[in-house]
């Protein structure tokens, strides 16, 4: 069965449709990039499935329950939103780190905010906090960052800041993590710290979606991908598919123009 | 002299004091409220809510202390007047029993409102300079608003908004020198009186000293708040 199933999604800003009817669905543990020029609709797809814009029309299915239903106003309580929220990992393109905070408070403030509201949060304050810590610990020594627990967000590089916001997706266990363009606001020479550290969460078996202009990554990490032009999936397949044999003349010319750039460098 | 002077102007500038404190622990808390008001989608109140704002901030603080100090009395008067005149009426009742506040709680309203009013754009201003980002990365981690609010954005709304804030309150306590406009006892009606008892003018130019230790301190005070925040950048 597959985990996500996304239906018939459209979204207008005004007058401009940027989504014009996107399908598609992923398995357990499968890594889907999506690629396509810029204004093609990627981004807000992705926000679209994590609740950040709430598309017009529509169906998103996680794990076998609708979580979203462009019909039907879903009127959740705070609880209840809280805990379909955090089924979706987002990792941001400007990082987006509480800056008061520092890198391992940055993990940590989420899952202590959902454990206070655990009913025997009170009895085993001690127990869950420091379980808490252990794993936010945790992530970060993943992330290579295992020496700036402390560190403060305007002291740590923009590569450092991207794994630390990866880490807080992480902390709260997702089923599924959304990357939107995690690399862009980064410098080349970073880029790849970055690129290994999503890489390593995709090797732990994690589903997740990447948007992104990295297609050397995307060819490497994915099982699918995904070319996006002007609101509609124009083509999908594996890698092996969309990047040495496109069959839509546009996903052409966007491959072709990626090459070629390579190689007059 | 010296030290009769010294201690009556002491004296004056208790009830300074009193008014500055005042002013800050109404006004600062209303103003945010009054700031929510001003962002609010819901219209009515928002424009409400500039409407006010604007006549506060575009009137000067001395004719809002006069209009509140002598309004209602005049609207009483007035009233009264009517009502010997053979107007009846549960509106214009109640109208006639309005009376002269007391000079010194006119004063506090008066410094009250006008502060919130210009604290509460202070607030607002730092509010929507948070970026959009700081409520979205709230917002996926599952905190609902008032949590992306008091977790989140108010810290860093309060580092933005402390030089400003800083600013607005070393005003404030020049301002409180007003409230002589209603004959409230403060510290330049206490100079003031000498010219008339004494035939003195020194004492008045002495409370310059005053405000001038007074403004000193709290412009070290804000300095330190804004030394303790530096250790993040937003």
């Amino acid at each position: 069965m597959a985990i996500l199933e996304v239906k018939g999604i459209y979204k207008k800003f005004g007058k401009t449709e940027v989504l014009r009817g996107i399908d598609f669905s992923m398995e357990e543990g499968e890594v889907l990039s999506i690629i396509g020029s810029s204004g093609s609709g990627k981004t807000t797809l992705l926000r679209s499935i994590s609740f950040l814009e709430t598309a017009d029309e529509g169906t998103v299915t996680l794990d076998g329950e609708v979580v979203f239903d462009a019909k039907s106003v879903f009127k959740r309580n705070k609880k209840e939103q809280r805990e379909v929220q955090s089924k979706f990992g987002f990792v941001f393109q400007q990082f987006n780190l509480f800056p008061q905070y520092t890198a391992l408070e940055n993990v940590m403030l989420a899952p202590k905010l959902l454990a206070k509201e655990r009913e025997d949060y009170k009895k085993n304050k001690k127990e869950i906090l420091a379980e808490i810590e252990a794993h936010a610990k945790a992530l970060l020594d993943r992330a290579g960052l295992s020496d700036k627990y402390s560190n403060y967000p305007c002291e740590l590089s923009g590569g450092q800041q991207q794994r630390v916001a990866i880490c807080r997706a992480l902390a709260l266990n997702p089923k599924i993590m959304l990357f939107d363009e995690p690399t862009s606001a980064l410098d080349p020479e970073i880029t790849n710290e970055v690129l290994k550290v999503i890489k390593s969460v995709a090797d732990l078996g994690m589903t997740m979606i990447i948007v992104t202009h990295e297609m050397n990554f995307a060819k490497n990490i994915s099982d699918k991908i995904i070319f996006m032009d002007e609101g509609v999936i124009a083509e999908e397949g594996t890698p092996q598919q969309i990047f040495t044999n496109p069959q839509n003349p546009r996903t052409k010319e966007f491959i072709t123009s990626f090459s070629q750039q390579t190689e007059d460098l | 002299m010296f030290t009769e002077v010294t201690l009556k102007l002491l004296e004056g500038f208790g009830t300074t004091l009193e008014i500055f404190v005042l002013t800050l622990v109404f006004a600062l808390p209303l103003g945010l409220i009054i700031s929510f008001g001003s962002m609010s989608k819901f219209w009515p109140l928002k424009w409400l809510t500039k409407g006010i704002v604007w006549i506060i901030r575009g009137t000067p603080l001395m004719l809002q202390l006069i209009v509140i100090f002598y309004g209602p009395g005049l609207v009483g008067t007035w009233a009264t007047a009517q009502i010997a005149n053979g107007a009846s009426g549960f509106l214009i009742e109640w109208l006639a029993t309005w009376q002269v506040f007391d000079r010194f709680f006119a004063v506090m309203l008066a410094f009250i409102i006008n502060y919130s009013c210009y604290f509460s754009e202070i607030y607002r201003g730092g509010i929507e300079s948070i970026s959009k980002g700081q409520y979205e990365a709230g917002q996926v981690l599952g905190m609902p608003k008032a949590q992306v609010f008091f977790r989140v954005v108010l810290l860093q709304v309060v580092k933005r908004i402390v030089p400003p804030m800083s600013n607005e309150i070393i005003t404030l306590v020049k301002d409180t020198s007003l409230a002589r406009i209603v004959m409230v006892y403060e510290i330049i009606w206490a100079a003031q009186k000498f010219i008339k008892s004494d035939g003195l003018l020194w004492p008045l130019f002495y409370t310059a000293v005053y405000y001038l230790i007074f403004c000193g301190a709290l412009t070290l005070l804000f300095g330190w708040i804004e030394k303790k925040m530096d250790y993040f950048k937003s």
